[in-house]
C-alpha cells in the first residue's frame, strides 16, 4: 500500500513529481561552479564506500553515515563562497512532535527524526500564489473503504505537544528548520525503510516540522497561511536519494476542502551504480577493477542546489 | 750457454705465450666458489642477520605501498598496547622514550606568512605596532574594536578576519548543544557524549567552513569523524621470558590504537617548522621495562591505518581533535591529589596519537624504519576535554627506532604543546561567561595553516 499518497491525505497535500523550479534554478546556473564539485563528491563516495575502513568493505551502518558527512562537509565548504551560509547549524538526534486534527481524528508525529539542519533565516515560498490557490480545485485521493488511519498505532495521548521538534529553547537564534536528512543505514536490509516508505516517513516528518513552526510563528488557530513555511528533506540508504520540498499552506486540516499544502519529490536519485572494493577477477582477467562505477553528477547538484536553496 | 739460455727464458714477469698484446689487463677470473656467507637455516646469530637482511630486501622491493604494509606487520608477535588516553603517572615521559620525541613547551614560532589576523595587508594603519601571532591578538583586537575594523573597511585589501565572527560562531555551537537543543539526561559516565562532543564536532565544522575562503587546503581537505588511527613499531631489545622462544632476543613491539573524536585530512603536506637534523633536547632514557608503566601485552593484528587506506587522495594530516573520556577529567585527578597528572594526559595524548598519525603518514608514502623519511611529517592536534584545549604540534623527523637503525640516526622527533586553558568559565541562561579569545585564536591559527605556495 503506497505510503506517500496515504501521507498525503493525512497531510492535506498535492503532490508535484520532480523538484520546484527555484531549485532547478540554482543546479542550472553555471556561477556556483557546480562542475568542480564533482571530483571531489566522487572523492566523497570512494572515501565512504572504499577507503574509510581498515577492513576490506565497510558495512552500511557505517558508510552511510560517512557518506553524508563527507557531502555536508562539501556543501559547508560553500561557505567560503557564500557568507550567509555560516548561519546554518546542525542539531543531531532531534526529537520531533507535532499535533493535528484530520477530520475529527487527531494525529501526532513523534520521534527520533534524523539530523535538522536549521537557519536563521527562513526559506522563502517556493510556489507562487496562483499555484497555491489552484490547489484549491485538487481533490485529495481517498482510499474508500480503507481508513485513511490504517495501519498507524492509536494511542492515548494526554498531552498535545507542539514544539519545534528538539524542543529549543525560546531565544534559539537558528529558528527556522531547513532540511531534514534522513539516513536508512540499518545493516540487514528488513530493518530498512522502502524507498516509498521512506519517502512517506520524510513527508510526514517535514510536515511536523513545518506545522510546529507555523504554530510557533502565528499561533495555534487554523488558518490559510499568510507566508508559508518551506521545509526540504532529503533522505537515503547510502546510494539511493530521494529529495522532497514541502511548502505548508494552512494549517487549516479538519475539512478536506481549501487551499492544500505542496510538496515535490524527486525520488529514486542514484548517486552511483556500484562500489566495487575488490576487483572481481575470473580466470585471471579483470571483470569489474576496483572503484566506483556509474557516478551520477546531478544527484550530487541536487543535494548541494537543496543546500544552497534559500540562501543564493 | 744453456743456463744462459734457460734463465733468459725463465725471466720473471715474461710470458711463455705473448699471444695478448702487451699492456692490455688480463680479465679478472670468474669466481670459482659462490660468496662465503651465513647460512639461512642456522641456528646462529649471522642466520639471523641474514634472515633480517632478506626480510630487509622484500620489504624494500615490494612493489605497492600496501605490499610494503603488508609485510612490514606479517609476523604477529604479543606487542605492547600504547594508549593515548591514559591515567598512568607521568606517561608522557614513558612515550617520549618510546617515540624519541623532544618535548618543547609552547607553540613553535611560525613564520609571519601564516598569519592572516587584524593587520591590514596593504596599508597598515597602526604602522608601527608588530602584531605576533595568537596571543597578542587578542588584547589587541578586544582593546580596539572599532579601530581594528575601521583599518578593514579602510584598506580594503585581504579581507581580515572579524574576531566577533568567530566568537559569535563558537558561542552559538556552545550553547545549541549546552543550553538550546533539550536533550534527555546524559547517561551514567557518558557525560562526554552529551555536551562536549557534538560541541566540538560543531564547532570545528562550522569553523572550518567558515575559514576554507582563505585556507585552499581547508577547502579541498577532508573530515572523518571518530576515525581510526594505528601504527605499529619497534624500539629497542628485550630477552624472551618465558615460552618455547625463551631467552631469545628481541625487538620490543608496539602497537597504538587511536580514535581520536575528530580529524581533517589534507592533499597536501603542512610545510616543515624546523629542519630535518634539528636538536632541539634531550629524549628520557628510562631503565626500566614497558610493562611498568603500567603496559600489557597482547597479540593481534599489526595495523598502520590513518583514517583511510592508501589510495585516498588526502593522505596527509592536518588537524586532529582528541576529547578526553570520562575517566580522566580533572576532578577525578584532584580528587585523588593528583593535580600535576592532569597535563601529563594532555601531553601524552598528545605525543602518542600525533606520533602513530604521522609515523601512519610516512608509511603511506613509502617510508619505513630501513628507509628513513627524507621530509619531515608535520601535523597538529587539540585535546580538550570540553573547556579546556591544549594545542600540540608534532615535527616527524625520523622512523628509525629500531635497535640496530637506532644507533645510526642521530634525529629526533619533536613535539610542540601548550598547556591547557580554558575556552569559557561557565555557561549561564544562554550566555557564555568569561569567554577566552585567545583559545579560540589559537584554533583558528591552526585551522589556518598551510603550505607556503597555497
Amino acid at each position: 500500500f503506497p505510503g506517500v499518497r496515504q501521507a498525503q491525505w493525512l497531510t492535506k497535500t498535492k503532490l508535484v513529481e520532480g523538484l520546484p523550479p527555484a531549485v532547478q534554478g540554482i543546479m542550472d546556473n553555471p556561477a556556483h561552479g557546480l562542475q568542480e564539485l564533482e571530483e571531489r563528491a566522487k572523492h566523497a563516495v570512494s572515501h565512504a564506500r572504499l577507503w574509510d575502513t581498515a577492513e576490506v568493505a565497510p558495512r552500511r551502518e557505517q558508510y552511510c553515515p560517512v557518506l553524508f558527512e563527507n557531502l555536508i562537509h562539501i556543501c559547508r565548504l560553500m561557505s567560503g563562497k557564500y557568507p550567509s551560509l555560516s548561519k546554518r547549524m546542525l542539531a543531531r538526534n532531534c526529537r520531533i512532535a507535532a499535533t493535528w486534527e484530520r477530520e475529527s481524528i487527531l494525529l501526532q508525529v513523534r520521534g527520533l527524526s534524523g539530523i535538522l539542519m536549521n537557519s536563521m533565516t527562513p526559506i522563502p515560498p517556493v510556489a507562487s500564489k496562483e499555484e497555491i490557490l489552484a490547489t484549491k480545485e485538487h481533490v485529495l485521493e481517498t482510499f474508500y473503504p480503507i481508513a485513511p488511519t490504517v495501519d498507524l498505532q492509536e494511542v492515548n495521548v494526554y498531552k498535545e505537544l507542539d514544539d519545534t521538534g528538539k524542543c529549543f529553547r525560546d531565544g534559539y537564534p537558528y529558528s527556522h528548520p531547513h532540511t531534514l536528512f534522513l539516513l536508512e543505514s540499518a545493516n540487514v536490509r528488513t530493518n530498512r525503510f522502502r524507498p516509498e516508505q521512506l519517502r512517506a516517513k520524510m513527508l510526514m516528518f517535514a510536515f511536523g516540522n513545518a506545522l510546529a513552526k507555523a504554530k510557533a510563528l502565528h499561533g495555534n488557530d487554523p488558518k490559510v497561511l499568510e507566508q508559508p513555511v518551506v521545509v526540504q528533506s532529503i533522505g537515503t540508504d547510502g546510494q539511493l536519494f530521494q529529495f522532497m520540498v514541502f511548502q505548508l499552506n494552512t494549517t487549516d486540516l479538519v475539512s478536506n476542502d481549501g487551499i492544500k499544502n505542496l510538496v515535490w519529490i524527486d525520488s529514486d536519485q542514484n548517486l552511483y551504480e556500484k562500489a566495487q572494493c575488490v576487483p572481481e577477477v575470473k580466470k585471471g582477467v579483470v571483470m569489474k577493477p576496483a572503484g566506483i562505477s556509474g557516478f551520477q553528477p546531478d544527484t550530487f547538484k541536487k543535494f548541494l542546489a537543496l543546500y544552497l536553496h534559500g540562501t543564493v | 750457454m744453456a743456463a744462459l739460455g734457460a734463465r733468459r727464458l725463465l725471466r720473471p714477469g715474461q710470458r711463455w705465450f705473448s699471444e695478448t698484446a702487451p699492456g692490455a689487463p688480463s680479465p679478472p677470473p670468474s669466481p670459482l666458489y659462490p660468496p662465503v656467507v651465513a647460512s639461512i637455516t642456522a641456528k646462529s646469530k649471522a642466520a639471523k642477520s641474514r634472515r633480517l637482511e632478506r626480510f630487509h630486501q622484500r620489504v624494500h622491493a615490494a612493489a605497492t605501498v600496501e605490499e610494503k604494509l603488508r609485510l612490514y606487520g606479517k609476523l604477529q608477535r604479543p606487542k605492547y598496547m600504547v594508549y593515548p588516553q591514559t591515567f598512568a603517572l607521568n606517561a608522557d615521559r614513558w612515550y617520549r622514550s618510546f617515540t624519541k620525541t623532544v618535548f618543547v613547551p609552547g607553540m613553535p614560532p611560525r613564520a609571519a606568512a601564516a598569519k592572516p589576523q587584524v593587520e591590514a595587508a596593504g596599508a597598515t594603519l597602526e604602522a608601527g605596532r608588530a602584531l605576533e601571532p595568537g596571543a597578542a591578538e587578542a588584547p589587541g583586537a578586544a582593546e580596539a574594536p572599532g579601530a581594528a575594523k575601521s583599518p578593514e573597511a579602510a584598506a580594503g585589501a585581504a579581507p581580515c578576519l572579524n574576531i566577533d565572527d568567530l566568537r559569535s560562531l563558537a558561542c552559538d555551537a556552545l550553547l545549541q548543544e549546552s543550553f538550546y537543543q533539550t536533550k534527555k539526561r546524559p547517561f551514567l559516565y557518558r557525560d562526554q557524549d552529551h555536551t562536549p562532543g557534538p560541541f566540538l564536532t560543531q564547532l570545528v565544522s562550522t569553523l572550518a567552513a567558515f575559514l576554507s575562503g582563505r585556507n585552499p587546503l581547508l577547502a579541498a581537505s577532508s573530515l572523518d569523524l571518530k576515525p581510526e588511527v594505528n601504527y605499529y613499531w619497534h624500539h629497542g631489545e628485550e630477552v624472551v621470558a618465558h615460552g618455547h622462544r625463551k631467552g631469545r632476543v628481541d625487538p620490543v613491539r608496539f602497537q597504538i590504537d587511536d580514535n581520536p573524536h575528530l580529524q581533517i585530512r589534507v592533499p597536501k603536506q603542512l610545510p616543515e617548522v624546523v629542519p630535518l637534523e634539528s636538536d632541539l633536547g634531550d629524549v628520557p632514557v628510562i631503565h626500566h621495562k614497558p610493562s611498568k608503566l603500567p603496559l600489557f601485552k597482547k597479540q593481534y593484528e599489526n595495523k598502520v591505518f590513518i583514517g583511510s587506506k592508501v589510495p585516498d587522495p588526502c593522505c596527509y594530516g592536518h588537524t586532529q581533535f582528541h576529547l578526553l573520556p570520562d575517566k580522566l577529567k580533572r576532578e577525578r585527578f584532584i580528587r585523588q591529589r593528583l593535580e600535576d597528572q592532569i597535563e601529563v594526559v594532555y601531553r601524552s595524548n598528545g605525543i602518542a596519537s600525533l606520533f602513530a598519525w604521522t609515523a601512519a603518514q610516512a608509511m603511506y608514502q613509502g617510508f619505513w624504519s630501513e628507509a628513513d623519511v627524507t621530509r619531515p611529517f608535520v601535523s597538529q592536534a587539540v585535546v580538550t576535554d570540553g573547556k579546556y584545549f591544549a594545542f600540540f604540534c608534532y615535527q616527524l623527523n625520523t622512523l628509525a627506532l629500531t635497535a640496530q637503525t637506532i644507533k645510526n640516526s642521530p634525529r629526533k622527533n619533536i613535539c610542540w604543546g601548550t598547556d591547557s586553558k580554558p575556552l569559557y568559565d561557565v555557561v549561564e541562561d544562554g550566555n557564555v561567561k568569561g569567554f577566552n579569545d585567545e583559545v579560540l585564536l589559537q584554533l583558528v591559527h591552526f585551522l589556518l595553516n598551510k603550505p607556503k605556495e597555497l
